[in-house]
């Protein structure tokens, strides 16, 4: 049988990024491009979607070459229908929409955070873990129970790496290739831990406090020469991430689930990791983790994402392909891990 | 053929219109079809009609403000170029 082809759009914030997969989970291309704003500066929508007016076409077409393939190869177009922000979003559902038309293939709008979780699960081998889905715009705690990816913990207010990103701009660090990088180096020269704020509410935490007090007081100690920029980006990466660890393995405990695979663009932070595989480690579990070229948004998790929800007999009409700032992670039905729990349930049946 | 809403009588003081010849039914439908699923974000204060004949597209705006209806034209006019980008080049036979 001839293997089944996606194409992929991913456009929901400062990367616009376009993947050819199958639906094995093997990745034929997944270039993409990155608005990198100069220092200090964070990315706004307008300025983002005109980067991706102006990235997204060539990417499909260097895409498709390196895949080797032709559009009468491909069984869908897979893009970001949300959560994002507007405008950037707008630019893959339009490219999306005319390809659709003129190669005549249907489309699949992707919820962006469950196409986090799939690519983990593919790319690792997890089965069935417990999901810490970190980025700039996301801090969720995941895990799938009865047909639908449910969101155990959250944060109440800013996304983790949105608090990394900001104080990268208090301390001026370079936003090439991404304000969490350099934070993540800068930390490393720190030998003294600042006390922060420690935010966790029940399943939940909340990180814009952190930030305000640590915004404050880094301009007033590293003034007065009581501290260095390391000390505070090791301080905070060490206490934002002890509360992502926390609230993981709360919710390990509620699944009872002893793997942990981590996603998102603060996924790819090692001390995150570190901290993560510690945690699991004592509670004989494994942690699932990957590099930069799967965490942080490409195309290739939004096509592999679309193949799965295709293959099972899903697909969005031109009309409603629409998108959404807020598509909340459990509003999908993921029923390709349905199928699966049927096939599973099917195989038990025959051996009793 | 197709037509969000008739050129009826003008309801609010600012308007503009705009006609693309694209020389071809197939992809003046193909675009109106792409631009028509996004609404108006604001639609007490803009609307805008689409319609396609003879491989035109015609795009009508109006608007309560200037300000909005200038909004409205100029991100209109960024998917627009992309749509027909995307068109000028996946259109023909690619050739790999």
């Amino acid at each position: 049988m001839k293997r089944m082809i996606a194409l992929g759009f991913e456009g929901s914030a400062n990367k616009i990024g376009v993947g050819v997969v199958t639906l094995d989970g093997a990745i034929l291309s997944n270039p993409r491009h990155t608005y990198i704003t100069p220092p200090g500066q964070g990315f706004l929508p307008r300025e983002t979607a005109q980067h991706h007016l102006q990235h997204v076409l060539p990417l499909v077409k260097s895409a498709l070459e390196t895949a080797k393939v032709t559009p009468e190869d491909i069984d869908c177009i897979c893009y970001t229908k949300g959560p994002g922000m507007g405008a950037p979003l707008q630019v893959s559902a339009i490219v999306v929409r005319v390809l659709s038309q003129l190669w005549k293939k249907p489309i699949v709008g992707v919820n962006h955070c469950v196409a986090h979780v799939e690519m983990g699960r593919i790319v690792t081998g997890a089965d069935d873990p417990v999901v810490l889905y970190v980025s700039g715009g996301n801090t969720q705690v995941i895990a799938y129970s009865e047909g639908r990816y449910r969101i155990f913990g959250e944060t109440i207010d800013i996304a983790v790496g949105n608090c990394l990103d900001r104080f990268a701009r208090v301390l001026n660090l370079s936003n090439d290739p991404s304000p969490g990088y350099n934070i993540e180096q800068v930390a490393k020269k720190g030998e003294k831990f600042i006390d922060l704020p420690y935010v966790v509410k029940g399943m939940d935490v909340s990180f814009s406090g952190i930030l305000s007090y640590i915004e404050a007081t880094a301009v007033e100690k590293l003034k007065n020469n009581e501290c260095t920029p390391g000390d505070l980006c090791y301080s905070l990466q060490e206490t934002l991430f002890a509360m992502l660890v926390e609230i993981t393995e709360r919710a390990m405990a509620h699944c009872d689930t002893k793997d942990v695979l981590i996603v998102g663009g603060v996924g790819c932070n090692e001390r995150l990791q570190e901290m993560m595989r510690i945690m699991c480690s004592e509670r004989g579990g494994r942690l699932f983790a990957t590099d930069d070229r799967y965490c942080v948004d490409n195309g290739a998790m939004i096509a592999y994402t679309g193949l799965l929800e295709f293959a099972h007999g899903a697909s969005t009409s031109l009309e409603d392909s629409t998108f959404t700032q807020r598509f909340r992670t459990d509003e999908v039905k993921a029923i390709w891990r349905e199928a699966n729990l049927e096939k599973l349930n099917g195989v038990a049946e025959k051996n009793i | 053929m197709a037509s969000t809403t008739p050129h009826d009588q003008p309801q609010w003081e600012f308007s503009c219109d705009m006609e693309l010849d694209f020389g071809s039914e197939e992809h003046a439908s193909i675009v109106y079809a792409a631009l028509a699923v996004d609404k108006e974000l604001q639609p007490d204060k803009v609307k805008r009609g689409m319609t396609v004949s003879d491989g035109k597209l015609s795009v009508h705006f109006e608007a309560t403000e200037a300000r909005f209806l200038r909004a409205s034209f100029s991100a209109f006019v960024d998917v627009l170029t992309l749509a027909t980008k995307t068109i000028e080049q996946f259109g023909q036979e690619m050739k790999l």
